[in-house]
C-alpha cells in the first residue's frame, strides 16, 4: 500500500553498512573540532576506529552473562531501525525500535549490580524520557502534515520541512545533544570520565561489550543526523549539510556549557520542545496549511 | 453459573480442581465454537425475563442491606436510587420488554473469547495460589468455596453482560459484576478489605443508577430498551443523553477519573481477583459498553468528550505511575491508563482508532492477566509487594523472573501488540478538530513517555542481579502455575508474532461492521493510512541478537568480574564496600520515584476534581 | 605491523590512582592533559574506569591501605595493561620509605612496567614516559603476560 520503496535496495543496504563507518568518522571530526576548539591539536581522525579495535582485543571481562545479549541486541535493534529508515518506513515505528535499543543498554546497566552504573541507567532513563517526546512529537509533526508516518511519504510531500516545520527542526537540536552526550546533557555517560559518574551508564562494559556500545552508538548519531537530514529531503546534499550544522552547534554548545542536571534537561527539553512544536502547529493552522 | 453454585457447596480442594477444569473447558470450547459459527441472535421466553427481574431486586435489596450494616450512606443512598425508579420503571411503567434478549455479535464473541480463556487460566491459577495464600493465613476452616463461587459467578455474569440485548438485562449482569467485585474485595474481612469493597460498591452503583436513568430515558425518547433498536435510532439530544450516562456508567467501571480509586484500593484482595477484574473481566465490561456505542455517536461533540476524559485518566494514571512503591499499585494505575487509551480510540471515532482500541483492549488483556498472576507468585515467594525488595530474582526465581520480565516488556516494546496498538492510538491523535486535538497530543505525548519510563525503570530495577556469579537457584513452580503462566504466555507471543493474522482474522471483521476497511496487513507489515507497523521483523531482529551476541560471547568468553567501587570491593561479598576504619558496609540504590513532586497525595485530589468537572462537561455537551 | 597492534598503540585509556601522593605529580599529569601539552593527540583520554583503561597511572607511595585498592584496580583491568609509577614516592617511596606505614614503592603491591622518577614530575617526562610504555605494549599480547 503505502510501502512503495524510492530506491532499490542496493542503496539502503549499503547505506546501513557504511553507517558504522560513517559514524565513526563523525565522532573523530568531533574531537578534532572540539579540541581546535580548546586550541589544541587533538587526536587523528581515525581515532574512534583506534579506539574500537583496541577495546576489540582487550581480555573479555563481563559483568554477567546477560551482557554480551544485551549489548548485541543494543547494536542490533539500532541496526534495524537505520534499515527501516533507508528504506523509507514508518517514522514511528522507528522511534519504538530506537527505544527497545536503548532499553537493551539500560537493562545491561542495571543488570550489574554497581552503583555508578545503575546511577548511570536511571539518567540514560530520564535521558530518554527528556528527547522521546520530542521525537514522538516531530513524528506526528510530520504525520499531521504529509498524511502518513511513512519517510517515504516526506520524500512524496514536495515541500521540504524545514520550511513548513522548522520548530521541529530546531528542536532536533535537543535531541541531538543528549544522544551525543554532550554538555550541557550529558548526564548518563560521557566519552571521558565524569565526576560522580565515572562512566555512568558505560561503567560496567569492558572489552568487547563497550566496543559493540560504542559502534551502536555511533550508529544511533548517524540515524538521528539522517532523520535531521529529512527535513530537505528532496535535496540530501542540503539535508546532510542541515545537520552537519546542527552538529556543529552540539559540539559548540559542549564546549561553551556546563553540565546540568537531569532536572533541568528534563524541563528545558520538555518546555521548548512542546512549546515551539505546538507554536508550529497553531501557525499552519491558521495559515491553513493543516 | 451452575458450577458457581456447586464450588460454594463443594469445599473440597479436589472437587474444586475438577469444577474447574469442567468449567474452564466448556467456557473455552463455547467461545471458540461462537467465534467459528459466528454471530446469533436468540429470544428468551418470559420466564427467563421474570427470573432475572427477581434476581435484580433480590441483589439491589442485598445491596442496601450491606449499605445498613456498614453503615455506608453512599452505599444506602446509591442502592435506594436504582432500587426505587427500577421498580417503577418495571412495575408501573411496564417497560422492561425487549423482543430479542441476547445479541450475539463480532464484538461479543471477542470479548467472550478473552473473557473465558483468559478467565478460565486465572481459574486454573487460582487453584494453586489460594492454597498457599491460605496456608499463610493460619485460618480455620477454608473459604476457598466462597472465593471461587465468586470468581466463576463473575465469569457467567461477563459473559451475560456482552450478549444482553436489554438494557435492563445489561444492568441486571452488570450489578452481578458489582456484587462479585465488592465479595471479592472484602474477601479478607480485614478493615481495609471491606472498606475498599464498600467504596467499590458504591462507585459500581453510580453506574448502576446512571443505567437505570438510561432506561429512563431510552424509553422515553424511543419506547424500546433494546441495545440494537437504539443504537440505530435517529440522532437527538435524548439519545446522546442516553449514551452520556452509559459513558458515565461506563467509567465508573473502568476506573477512569474520578472514578479510580476503588481500583486502586481494590488491590487488598488476593491477586487472582486483580487479575480477573483488571486484565480480562470487570474492567472489560466499561470499554465494551464504549466500544458499542462508539458507532452512534460519530462526529458528536459528545465522542470527542469521552476520548478526552479517556486521554486524561491516561496522562494522569502513567505520571502517578512513576511514583508508586507497590507492584500492583503499579499495576492498577498502569491498568486504568490502558484502559483510558483504549475509551480514547473508541471514542475518537475513526476506523483505524476503532481497531486501535480493540487490538489494546485484547494484548493489554493478555499482558496484564500475566503480569498480576506474576506479581502473586512473587508476592507469595517473598512476602513483599515492594517493588525496591524485588531483587536479584533472576537468580532466586529464575523462571518466574525471565516470564515477569517478557511480561513487562510485553506491555512496551514494539515486540508485542500493546505497543501496536499504541502506535495506532497515536496515529488518529491528531484527527480531532484542530484546537482540541493539540491539547489530546500533549496529553498522548506525556503519557505515552512517562509509561515507557515506569516500565523500563522498573524492568531494569527488576534485571539487578548479585554479582557472586551464583548459578540460578532451582526453581519448583506448581503444576497450576506452570500451566497459566506458561499459557498466558505462550498466547501474548503468539498473538504478537502472528499479528497480522489476528488483525485480519479477528479484528478486521468487527471494525468492518460499521466502518468498513482499515488495515492491510499480512504476517510481516501491518499497515494502514498512516503507516506501517512491523512485528516479526523485529522479532528477527531479537532472534539475531541472540543468535550473534551467542555467537560472539562463545568465541571470545567473558571473565565475570565484580563492579566497579572505586577500588574497595570487598571479596566475595558483590554488595559490599569497605569504607571508613576499613568497615563493611552495603551499598544502597534507591528507585527513582520522583518524590516529592508526584506524589498520590499531591495529584489525586486535584485529578479527581478534574474528572468530576470533565463528567459534568460531558452531560452539558450533549445539549450541543 | 598488525591492526591490532596499530590499535593498541595509537589508543591509549589512562586510569590515573593517587596512591597517597601530596598531588604535585597528580597536578603535572592533569597538566599533560591540557592544551599546552595536549596528549589526547596521542589518543590517550583519562577515562576513569578500570575495566575499559590499559594504563594505570600510579603516583605516590603503597602502605598498607591502599595496597588493597591498588591491587583491586589491577585485577579489574583487563590485558593488555601497563603500570606506570609517576614520581619518585610511586617508585621506591621516595622521601616517605622509611615511615611505618609505607610499604615503598608501588612494585611492592603490583608489576610496573615504566618508573618515572621525579619530584614533582614534569609532563614531559610523562609523554617521555607513556612512550616507553607503547613499547612494551607494543610487544604484549594479552596471552604473554610476565607476573
Amino acid at each position: 500500500m503505502a510501502n512503495t520503496m524510492n530506491f532499490d535496495y542496493i542503496l539502503p543496504i549499503l547505506y546501513v553498512l557504511a553507517a558504522p563507518l560513517l559514524g565513526g568518522l563523525i565522532m573523530g571530526l568531533d574531537r578534532k573540532i572540539t579540541a581546535r576548539m580548546q586550541d589544541r591539536v587533538g587526536p587523528p581522525l581515525l581515532q574512534p576506529f583506534y579506539d574500537v579495535i583496541k577495546l576489540w582485543g582487550k581480555e573479555p571481562f563481563i559483568s554477567s552473562r546477560m551482557q554480551p545479549i544485551l549489548a548485541t541486541g543494543y547494536v542490533v535493534f539500532i541496526f534495524t531501525g537505520l534499515a527501516l529508515l533507508a528504506l523509507g518506513e514508518d517514522l514511528l515505528h522507528m522511534l519504538f525500535t530506537l527505544t527497545l535499543a536503548d532499553i537493551c543498554l539500560i537493562v545491561s546497566a542495571y543488570n550489574s549490580e554497581s552503583p555508578y552504573s545503575n546511577l548511570g541507567g536511571r539518567r540514560e532513563l530520564l535521558a530518554m524520557l527528556s528527547y522521546e517526546p520530542i521525537m514522538v512529537l516531530t513524528a506526528m509533526s510530520v504525520q499531521i502534515v504529509t498524511g502518513s508516518f511513512l519517510v517515504s511519504g516526506i520524500f512524496s510531500y514536495g515541500t521540504p520541512l524545514l520550511l513548513v516545520l522548522p520548530a521541529a527542526f530546531i528542536v532536533q537540536i535537543l535531541v541531538l545533544i543528549i544522544d551525543m552526550k554532550k554538555s550541557p546533557y550529558d548526564v548518563s555517560g560521557s566519552g571521558h570520565a565524569h565526576q560522580e559518574l565515572v562512566r555512568g551508564v558505560y561503567t560496567e562494559f569492558s572489552g568487547y561489550t563497550m566496543a559493540l556500545i560504542e559502534l551502536g552508538h555511533w550508529t544511533k548519531t548517524v540515524f538521528i543526523l539522517s532523520l535531521i537530514s529529512l527535513f530537505w529531503a528532496q535535496n540530501l546534499l542540503i539535508g546532510a549539510a542541515l545537520s552537519l550544522a546542527l552538529c556543529f552547534v552540539a559540539i559548540l554548545a559542549d564546549n561553551i556549557y556546563p553540565r546540568l542536571n537531569w532536572k533541568s534537561m528534563l524541563r528545558t527539553t520538555w518546555l521548548t520542545g512542546f512549546t515551539l512544536i505546538l507554536a508550529n502547529f497553531v501557525v499552519l493552522i491558521v495559515l491553513e496549511v493543516i | 453459573m451452575a458450577s458457581a453454585l456447586a464450588a460454594f457447596l463443594l469445599n473440597d480442594k479436589r472437587a474444586r480442581i475438577g469444577i474447574v477444569s469442567v468449567t474452564a473447558l466448556t467456557l473455552i470450547a463455547t467461545s471458540l465454537l461462537l467465534f467459528i459459527n459466528g454471530g446469533v441472535e436468540l429470544s428468551l421466553g418470559h420466564a427467563y425475563e421474570t427470573a432475572v427481574v427477581a434476581l435484580d431486586f433480590a441483589l439491589l435489596l442485598y445491596f442496601l442491606y450491606q449499605g445498613f450494616r456498614s453503615l455506608s450512606w453512599q452505599v444506602i443512598v446509591l442502592s435506594l436510587g436504582q432500587l426505587v425508579p427500577a421498580a417503577y420503571f418495571e412495575f408501573i411503567l411496564k417497560g422492561a420488554h425487549v423482543e430479542t434478549t441476547l445479541v450475539v455479535d463480532g464484538l461479543s464473541i471477542l470479548l467472550t473469547l478473552i473473557i473465558n480463556v483468559i478467565g478460565s487460566i486465572v481459574l486454573v491459577y487460582a487453584l494453586g495460589y489460594m492454597d498457599e495464600h491460605e496456608s499463610h493465613q493460619q485460618e480455620g476452616k477454608s473459604r476457598q468455596n466462597l472465593f471461587f463461587f465468586y470468581l466463576m459467578l463473575l465469569l457467567g455474569a461477563m459473559n451475560g453482560l456482552v450478549y444482553s440485548n436489554s438494557l435492563y438485562w445489561l444492568c441486571f449482569f452488570w450489578e452481578v459484576t458489582t456484587l462479585c467485585c465488592y465479595e471479592l474485595i472484602r474477601y479478607e474481612r480485614t478493615e481495609e478489605a471491606t472498606e475498599n469493597g464498600l467504596r467499590a460498591l458504591w462507585m459500581g452503583l453510580v453506574g448502576g443508577v446512571a443505567m437505570v436513568a438510561t432506561m429512563y430515558v431510552t424509553n422515553h425518547a424511543f419506547g424500546t430498551i433494546a441495545i440494537n433498536e437504539i443504537l440505530v435510532a435517529t440522532p437527538s439530544r435524548y439519545l446522546y443523553l442516553s449514551f452520556a450516562l452509559l459513558a458515565i456508567a461506563a467509567f465508573t467501571k473502568s476506573a477512569q477519573i474520578p472514578f479510580q480509586s476503588w481500583l486502586i484500593g481494590a488491590m487488598v484482595a488476593p491477586t487472582p481477583v486483580s487479575a480477573l477484574l483488571h486484565s480480562s473481566t470487570m474492567v472489560n465490561a466499561g470499554v465494551y459498553l464504549i466500544l458499542r456505542i462508539a458507532p452512534a455517536i460519530e462526529g458528536t461533540y459528545l465522542t470527542y468528550g469521552i476520548a478526552f476524559i479517556g486521554i486524561f485518566s491516561f496522562m494522569i494514571t502513567a505520571i502517578i505511575a512513576l511514583s508508586q512503591k507497590l507492584s500492583k499499585k503499579i499495576l492498577a494505575y498502569s491498568t486504568i491508563g490502558n484502559l483510558g487509551l483504549i475509551i480514547f480510540c473508541a471514542a475518537m471515532n475513526t476506523p483505524l482508532s476503532y481497531s486501535a482500541a480493540i487490538i489494546l483492549l485484547l494484548f493489554h488483556s493478555l499482558s496484564k492477566g500475566l503480569l498480576f498472576m506474576c506479581a502473586g507468585v512473587i508476592e507469595n515467594r517473598l512476602h513483599t509487594r515492594q517493588i525496591e525488595d524485588w531483587k536479584g530474582l533472576i537468580t532466586k526465581l529464575p523462571v518466574t523472573a525471565t516470564i515477569t520480565m517478557v511480561g513487562m516488556g510485553s506491555m512496551f516494546l514494539p515486540l508485542f501488540g500493546v505497543l501496536l496498538g499504541k502506535w495506532a492510538a497515536i496515529g488518529i491523535t491528531a484527527t480531532a478538530p484542530m484546537f482540541l486535538s493539540l491539547v489530546m497530543i500533549v496529553m498522548m505525548v506525556i503519557g505515552s513517555s512517562a509509561t515507557t519510563l515506569f516500565w523500563a525503570k522498573w524492568l531494569g530495577h527488576f534485571a539487578i542481579t548479585p554479582m557472586s556469579g551464583a548459578e540460578p537457584a532451582e526453581e519448583k513452580l506448581s503444576a497450576t502455575y506452570k500451566l497459566s503462566l506458561y499459557s498466558i504466555l505462550g498466547l501474548n507471543i503468539a498473538a504478537s508474532l502472528g499479528s497480522g493474522i489476528v488483525l485480519n482474522t479477528v479484528i478486521a471483521p468487527i471494525v468492518a461492521l460499521n466502518y468498513g476497511k482499515v488495515w492491510d496487513t499480512n504476517i510481516l507489515v501491518l499497515s494502514s493510512q498512516v503507516g506501517s507497523f512491523m512485528i516479526l521483523p523485529l522479532w528477527g531482529a531479537l532472534a539475531a541478537a541472540f543468535i550473534v551476541g551467542g555467537l560472539i560471547y562463545r568465541s571470545k568468553g567473558g571473565v565475570v568480574k565484580p563492579p566497579y567501587m572505586s577500588g574497595e570491593n570487598v571479596e566475595g561479598e558483590p554488595e559490599s564496600f569497605r569504607s571508613t576504619a576499613d568497615g563493611v558496609v552495603n551499598y544502597q540504590i534507591a528507585g527513582m520515584f520522583f518524590d516529592p513532586d508526584i506524589t498520590e497525595a499531591r495529584w489525586v485530589p486535584y485529578s479527581t476534581i478534574a474528572g468530576v468537572f470533565l463528567n459534568m462537561i460531558l452531560l452539558a455537551l450533549v445539549m450541543l | 605491523m598488525t591492526l591490532m597492534t596499530k590499535a593498541r598503540l595509537k589508543s591509549l585509556w589512562v586510569l590515573h590512582y593517587d596512591c597517597g601522593s601530596c598531588n604535585g605529580c597528580d597536578i603535572e599529569i592533569l597538566a599533560a592533559l591540557t592544551p599546552k601539552f595536549d596528549v589526547e593527540r596521542f589518543g590517550i583520554v583519562n577515562i576513569g574506569d578500570p575495566k575499559q583503561a590499559d594504563v594505570l597511572l600510579v603516583t605516590g607511595p603503597a602502605n598498607h591501605r591502599n595496597q588493597r585498592v591498588l591491587r583491586n584496580l589491577y585485577d579489574q583491568m583487563p590485558k593488555p595493561k601497563v603500570v606506570i609509577a609517576v614520581g619518585t614516592c610511586a617508585c621506591t617511596g621516595g622521601v616517605f620509605h622509611n615511615c611505618p606505614n609505607v610499604l615503598g614503592g608501588v612494585d611492592k603491591v603490583i608489576p610496573v612496567d615504566v618508573y618515572i622518577p621525579g619530584c614533582a614530575v614534569r609532563p614531559e617526562q610523562i609523554i617521555d614516559g607513556v612512550v616507553l610504555a607503547l613499547e612494551k605494549l607494543a610487544g604484549n599480547a594479552p596471552k604473554e603476560e610476565e607476573e
